[in-house]
């Protein structure tokens, strides 16, 4: 019986060889276990060898092998290529971000956003070691929980229009990430946070289109994060009016 | 745009989108379409909750209108009441009633996914967070039904 094969449109960008992107296509052997993943792979080692993208785990851990697959962002490591089968998938670059290199985006104003948020636990005076760990229990685990399972993957801000339209938008993976701390009950620097997320370029950008939650492999809900800071932010604003002292926290 | 090292850059059409100026190698940015919200389901939803609140506000006008003509006198009254029966307009409120009912049914949705209720370590199904709030708005839609038939 002869192999099946796919193909595979792929999007191209090699500065070199000029200003614009073009489409390559490739034909690939098909399985059905086959990922999109492999599928580049298979290019890459057997038909063209130029061809540039981020992977790494190969199992929906370490979030950089997400591209635009058919329009959508996916990690490309967990989409079968049996649920296009046999029709042709167009790859393309995360869309939102600057690309380098054909598959390869520039992450440097992702991962800004992501210190800008200080995602670390901030105290206001730090116990001293002898005092043992900040104790947590188990339901103080679960209020923060999910918006801790985040990789990193960026699909989310290829799926917000507010973030194409407007970069300087935190998005909601960085937004999430902020009430991953926010909600620990370890952590005391709320305040510190408002200065990037009360702003017009922070939760009040979002208008909750809610794609990014659709998208997201790890089921964080940034936008779920979102419109709860924005809850939050809101009610804490009012305390503070009315009852200078309790809003403060 | 003042760019180290040996930079190439994009033409002039193409806006980098940030720390342009620090990247040292050349990019491609691709502009937003303008149909961006037709492109997915969840974009399309969007745009149509978005579009149905303009009904919400074409109504708030309307109450408005029947507020004004109140405070004028019996004569503007009873214009607003025979504009008000005039099929056009009866269609018109349909049409405001369909489309608010969309729009009330996509902020049930919504509301469902932001609010978490916890009961110990259980959080409140969605689905029945939505039932709560149609409960609630039938609720409040048949006190209001009451009201009217007591004072009529
Ligand atoms: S929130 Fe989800 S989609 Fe966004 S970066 Fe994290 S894992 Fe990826
Ligand atoms: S290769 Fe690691 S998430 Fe896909």
């Amino acid at each position: 019986m002869a192999e099946e094969t796919m193909t595979l449109r792929v999007t191209r960008y090699r500065p070199e060889r000029g200003p614009d992107s073009y489409l390559d296509e490739f034909d690939v052997p098909y399985r059905e276990d086959m990922v999109v993943l492999d599928a580049l792979n298979h290019i890459k080692d057997d038909i063209d060898g130029s061809l540039t993208y981020r992977w790494s785990c190969r199992m929906g851990v370490c979030g950089s092998c997400g591209m635009m697959v058919n329009g959508m962002p996916r990690l490309t490591c967990s989409t079968y290529l049996r649920e296009f089968h046999p029709e042709p998938v167009v790859i393309e670059p995360l869309e939102s971000f600057p690309v380098i290199r054909d598959l390869v985006v520039d992450m440097t104003d992702f991962l800004e956003k992501l210190r800008e948020v200080k995602p670390w636990v901030i105290r206001e005076r730090e116990d001293a070691v002898e005092e043992g760990e900040y104790l947590q229990t188990p339901e103080e685990v679960d209020r923060y929980k999910q918006f801790s399972m985040c990789i990193n993957c960026m699909l989310c801000y290829s799926a917000c229009p507010v973030y194409a339209q407007d970069p300087e938008f935190l998005g909601p993976a960085a937004i999430a990430l902020a009430s991953r701390y926010n909600l620990d009950s370890r952590d005391q620097g709320r305040s510190e946070r408002d200065e990037v997320l009360g702003v017009d370029t922070g939760i009040w950008d979002c208008t909750f289109v809610g794609e990014c939650s659709v998208v997201c492999p790890k089921d964080v809900d940034p936008a779920a994060a979102i419109q709860r800071t924005k809850v939050s932010t809101t009610t804490r604003g009012m305390l503070a009016a009315v009852w200078p002292h309790r809003g403060r926290r | 745009m003042a760019t180290p090292g040996p930079a190439v850059t994009r033409p002039s059409e193409h806006t980098p989108i940030s720390a342009a100026g620090r990247r040292r190698y050349p990019f491609l940015v691709k502009r937003p379409s303008r149909t961006w919200w037709l492109r997915t389901r969840a974009y399309r939803r969007f745009a149509a909750r978005e579009a149905t609140s303009l009904f919400a506000a074409a109504f708030s006008l309307i109450l408005l209108t029947f507020l004004f003509a109140l405070s004028r006198g019996p004569q503007a009254y009873d214009g607003f009441l025979r504009w008000l029966q005039r099929p056009g307009t009866v269609i018109l409120l349909a049409v405001i009633l369909v489309a608010i009912l969309y729009h009330v049914a996509t902020w049930f949705r919504l509301t469902s996914q932001i609010l978490v209720i916890r009961i110990g370590r259980l959080v409140v199904p969605r689905k029945i967070v939505v039932g709560g709030l149609v409960a609630v708005w039938l609720l409040l839609s048949g006190l209001v039904l009451y009201l009217y038939a007591l004072f009529l």
